[in-house]
């Protein structure tokens, strides 16, 4: 059995991947405790300086920090966006179309060991991505909460702030998979799946009360993530009922 | 493993196969034949007739939609390990090195990789094993293709079109490493190509594709004489009437010149030639209504037969 084998073919395929999703990911957790240890306590001294502590001498200095902060989460939030993009046009839709996925077939390899490390290894590096942005977003969050305007109840605070965040990058990674498969071509399959996971996003979003009272917090969380996570697995199932109808 | 069978083993076997394609039709259609172990097989067939199709289910890429498939004792797909497949577009992963690219075989065929074998026939194209498989010319991507197909040592090889894009002295070797390698492992091969003179150097056994049938199949040997080039004065009608099929025939000057399958001796009026391959398969491929012949060993088994 050639397992690890697979693991290194596959680790070697999507090299420059998963570079650009640790840097991604150690980024923003490097960016938030700079924003939380540093440019906090400067923001904290020049609005100290201002006359009255009045709010306009102090916006600018005050808007590095919140802006700063709420640009790191979106950019999580929609990180699920370059998952579904990449999923579908490079994980199965480019390797169809330039016949690449049959030169793995033909190895010692079946199509289903194929997809099944094809699918773990992004997954895998999504869960621990998540396992390491959540919890310091979540300290980096609550550290400073009067100088920032946001609240639970904005749409990517919401998502940051537990598996949410994780459970879209994995349903995106899951329907890229599925539209690659099914279209065989890289850029239609990049653009149904990014379509496909922006209007489940955009449907959910719709769904969660307003206003948010903070105890409703995680069941509305653990909620959205159990049907986000149950998208994932009914296409992920669809995809390999699809490989087993092609090949044997 | 057949145990008390005198036959000779058979690599590949097809017993009523045939394969749709949605709207489009159907690319194989009750197709049966079998190729025993250790030929050196050329597929032949016009565009279309469903050479890849066929390749591309023995290598298990391909589910049929009708009719048996089997592969080394196995269904196909079963024994990915031993049989190799080299597509037309001969696909490699453009973003890996030469030197990466075979890793990548040694690591998905753990147990029967041959490192040596397939460094020497990239060393042989003088291909740098650290040049991105993207910077490659076509013919230098069908080396390492080839290169990646050889290392895993198959029992099987499946070569579509493997020599197109060659220039003609590359061609020369690379068919020559690929001959000697089947020679002395004993590999059976099928390999199609539209170059028939190419295939009559190389190959011993014959299978050509018409219709979604096998239309001619078994040792080339065998089947050149089991035909005949008659040329004489006469007329088509004489040679059928004497239980002799014509497979083509065109008139020249007041004589008649005909490719025959014989049903014993041509008669002493006509003058006789054993045809080329070549002309075997082109007066084949004019005449797509010509009975279908399958020489013994090429013949599938009868289902269910006991012994």
């Amino acid at each position: 059995m050639s397992a690890p084998g697979l693991t290194r073919t596959v680790l070697r395929l999507h090299r420059t991947a998963l570079i650009v999703w640790t840097v991604f990911v150690l980024g923003s957790v490097g960016y938030l405790v700079w924003l939380t240890e540093v440019t906090a306590g400067s923001v904290r001294e020049t609005l100290d300086a201002c006359p009255d502590h009045g709010i306009l001498c102090g916006i600018d200095a005050w808007h590095a920090y919140s802006g700063a902060m709420s640009w790191t989460s979106t950019f999580m939030y929609y990180s699920y966006w370059a998952v579904a993009a990449w999923a579908g046009g490079a994980v199965i839709g480019r390797e169809l179309e330039s016949g690449t996925a049959r030169l793995a077939w033909t190895q010692g390899v079946t199509p289903r060991r194929w997809l099944t490390a094809k699918l773990a290894l992004p997954a895998a590096a999504l869960v621990v991505g998540g396992a390491v942005f959540v919890p310091v977003y979540r300290w980096a969050w609550s550290a400073h909460r009067d100088l920032m305007g946001d609240s639970l109840a904005f749409n990517d605070v919401f998502a940051d702030h537990g598996p949410l965040v994780v459970a879209y990058g994995l349903c995106a990674l899951a329907v890229g998979a599925l539209t690659g498969l099914l279209l065989g071509r890289p850029l239609p399959a990049l653009a149904l799946s990014v379509a496909v996971t922006t209007v489940l996003n955009r449907t959910l979003e719709h769904h969660r009360p307003t206003p948010l009272p903070p105890t409703a917090f995680w069941p509305t969380h653990l909620t959205e993530t159990a049907l986000v996570l149950a998208t994932a697995a009914l296409a992920t199932t669809a995809t390999y009922w699809q490989l087993r109808r092609v090949t044997p | 493993m057949s145990s008390t069978s005198t036959a000779p083993a058979v690599a590949l076997e097809a017993s009523g196969l045939g394969k749709r394609y949605g709207r489009q039709g159907a690319a194989l259609e009750d197709c049966s034949f079998r190729l025993p172990a250790g030929r050196i097989s050329a597929l032949v067939g016009p565009n279309g007739a469903g050479k890849s199709t066929l390749l591309a289910m023995a290598a298990g890429l391909l589910r049929p939609t009708s009719g048996t498939l089997t592969v080394l004792d196995g269904a196909p797909g079963e024994h990915r390990d031993r049989v190799a497949h080299l597509a037309q577009n001969k696909p490699l992963y453009p973003q890996l090195t030469i030197a990466e690219t075979l890793s990548m075989g040694a690591e998905l065929n753990p147990a029967r990789w041959d490192a040596a074998c397939a460094a020497r026939i990239v060393e042989q194209g003088g291909l740098d094993p650290k040049s991105r498989i993207r910077s490659l010319s076509g013919g230098q991507r069908t080396r390492v293709a080839l290169a990646l197909a050889l290392g895993k040592r198959p029992e099987l090889m499946l070569l579509d079109e493997p020599m197109a894009d060659l220039d003609p002295l590359a061609r020369h070797e690379l068919m020559g490493t690929l001959m000697a390698d089947a020679a002395e492992h004993g590999t059976t091969v099928l390999m199609s190509s539209h170059i028939v003179a190419e295939l009559a150097d190389a190959c011993d056994h014959l299978l050509l594709l018409g219709g979604g049938r096998v239309r001619l199949g078994g040792g080339i040997d065998d089947l050149l004489t089991a035909h005949t080039v008659v040329t004489g004065r006469g007329t088509p009608e004489d040679l059928t009437r004497r239980g002799h099929t014509v497979i083509e025939s065109r008139t020249a000057g007041r004589g008649l010149t005909a490719l025959v399958r014989r049903d014993g001796p041509v008669d002493e009026g006509w003058a006789t030639e054993e045809p080329s391959l070549e002309e075997l398969v082109l007066a084949h491929l004019r005449a797509p209504a010509a009975p279908a012949l399958l020489t013994p060993s090429t013949t599938p088994a009868p289902q269910a037969v006991t012994a």
